[in-house]
């Protein structure tokens, strides 16, 4: 069921700032990951180029066996399928409701009429039965017909683990998922995560939190779109953090922040420098 | 004595107030206005001399004529405006809703050939094209238009109305869908959804309180549009207003103009309140 990764020498580029320069990469079927670095190292990129979503400067990125960079629409729509993505900022629709954004996990896989069905009446029975255990497993099973919009911030990220959930993907790209959210629900995302992980699903998380990312068996550091750490987290030493962190402010304060007291700030990237607000 | 600042002090200081563009374009409008002035032949002299046939053209309005057949008249052009502006509004909301999804521009797919992105852009083009068109037309031109091709009455002025509404909505429209976030729709990009999809579920929900308000207040400027269609003979409120102008009826003016004030002044009201209560 997971999916096998691999980037060759992939580099990006926005303008003229490069965001991945030569990262190569392999990621095992099944195996969960830790992706730390600075603000703007391109951990979002990275990920984006697992969907294509952003243009290839150089090298290719192979998911599943297949070259990705060079599948035709049709077959793109089905790789994509394959992946299951949940963001800092959740990315949900709010105006749907919390069932109708769950259900959106499995709208690549419906035919035009179907489509229509789904738009104007709902989810059809079967669709409607996943996205209620989904909800359920996740805390909101009462909350099914709830306008998104009107959730908390925690529970709308606790929709788009139930996104997940009826999804089922191959591939799980986790960007920040924790950076806004309450440590409960911190804890029942990564649960969950981990859940899907060992079902089989490739697990990749973006973390802010290095003593987190340490849980993880393999941490991939990036310093300015480069590769600056691959191995098990006991390799990884105090003098590797300070060099991948050099140069973060932010990450000193909210490190001192921390110190003071235990309270999870969101964090607030500039706008373009975490490479997704870029476009 | 100490070193003094090479350039000496000009008007303003050494931080000039303003700028060489700001004053350009301030004798730039102050030429217009003498121009334009001149050219409509300006005269206050005239406007405040005209006092006496406006006072006697408004004191033959009172007292306004209130009779039953007035009154029904009044009625029958005040029903007959409101529909015109309603089935206006309506229609040009459904023919400005697929001309603005053609209409509006994504986000170029990663990927994309140049010809591709050619062929993609061709819709968007003539949707724009056509939009434009019926928008760049005045109402009351297209009800010349339609009343010549379908004679008199308020059919004619209600599809005026209809297409310019189309046009207007349709900007709009569109540019409501390309402020909505992207993040979403990118987002169910990224697990698969086709474009068709990507639209439907992530851009149109995000983008459906804003088309109502728009249509409620297109709504609102096709009631105040539809009391001048009558003048060119499609239908409405208006038509009754220039006949009994005409007749130097003014009384009947008097009342038919307080009820259109009326009408558009309450339609103003509620789609106020209605646009507000979305918004929110």
């Amino acid at each position: 069921m997971g999916q096998r990764l691999v980037l060759d020498g992939v580099g990006v580029r926005f303008g003229d700032a490069a965001a991945l320069e030569g990262v190569t990469l392999s990621v095992k079927p099944g195996e969960k990951l830790a992706v730390i670095g600075a603000s703007g190292a391109g951990k979002s990129t990275l990920f984006r180029t697992l969907t294509r979503s952003v243009a290839l400067g150089s090298g290719s990125v192979t998911v599943g066996g297949r070259n990705l960079y060079a599948l035709s629409w049709r077959e793109l729509g089905a790789t994509r399928r394959r992946v299951g993505t949940i963001h800092q900022a959740y990315n949900l629709v709010p105006e749907l409701s919390a069932g109708m954004n769950a259900a959106l996990g499995e709208v690549g896989g419906l035919g035009r009429l179907a489509t229509l069905r789904t738009l104007l009446l709902g989810p059809d029975a079967g669709l409607s039965r996943r996205v209620e255990g989904a909800l359920q497993q996740v805390g909101l099973g009462e909350r099914v017909r709830a306008r998104t919009a009107d959730l908390s911030g925690g529970q709308q990220q606790r929709v788009a683990v139930a996104r997940l959930l009826v999804q089922r993907p191959g591939l799980i790209l986790a960007d920040e998922p924790f950076a806004a959210v309450d440590p409960v629900t911190a804890e029942r995302v990564m649960a969950a995560l981990l859940d899907l992980n060992r079902e089989g699903a490739t697990l990749l998380v973006n973390l802010h939190d290095v003593a987190a990312a340490r849980t993880f068996p393999r941490i991939v550091a990036l310093r300015e779109g480069r590769i600056a750490f691959d191995g098990e987290p006991k390799d990884l030493t105090d003098e590797m953090l300070a060099g991948i962190y050099e140069g973060d402010e932010k990450r000193v304060q909210h490190e001192e922040e921390k110190l003071g007291s235990r309270r999870r700030e969101p964090m607030r990237v500039a706008e373009g420098r975490d490479g997704v607000s870029a476009h | 004595m100490a070193s003094r600042p090479t350039s000496p002090p000009g008007l303003g200081g050494a931080i000039p107030r303003f700028s060489w563009p700001v004053s350009l374009a301030l004798l730039v409008i102050l030429g217009l206005t003498g121009w334009s002035a001149y050219g409509v032949g300006f005269d206050l002299v005239e406007l405040l001399s005209g006092g006496g046939a406006v006072e006697r053209f408004v004191s033959e309005m009172f007292p306004p004529d209130l009779s039953a057949a007035t009154l029904r008249a009044t009625g029958v052009g005040i029903l007959e405006t409101f529909q015109m502006s309603f089935l206006g509004a309506l229609i040009g909301a459904i023919v400005a809703f697929p001309l603005a999804a053609l209409g509006t521009r994504e986000a170029p797919t990663v990927g994309m050939s140049s010809v591709e992105r050619l062929l993609a852009a061709i819709p968007y083009h003539v949707a724009r094209f056509v939009l434009n068109v019926f928008r760049s037309v005045p109402d009351i031109l297209w009800a010349l238009v339609f009343v010549v091709a379908l004679g008199l009455g308020p059919f004619p002025g209600m599809l005026a109305l209809a297409v310019h509404s189309a046009g207007v909505l349709g900007k709009l429209y569109s540019e409501t869908l390309e402020t909505v976030p992207s993040r979403p729709v990118e987002a169910l990009r990224a697990t698969g959804a086709t474009e068709l999809q990507a639209f439907l579920f992530g851009r149109l929900p995000q983008a459906m309180s804003g088309f109502a308000s728009l249509t409620l207040y297109q709504w609102e400027c096709n009631i105040r549009s539809a009391t001048i269609l009558g003048f060119v003979g499609a239908g409405g409120i208006g038509q009754q207003i220039l006949i009994s102008m005409n007749l130097f009826d003014y009384p009947k003016v008097a009342t038919l103009v307080g009820a259109t004030i009326v009408v558009v002044l309450l339609v103003d009201r509620f789609s106020a309140a209605v646009r507000r209560r979305l918004m929110s």
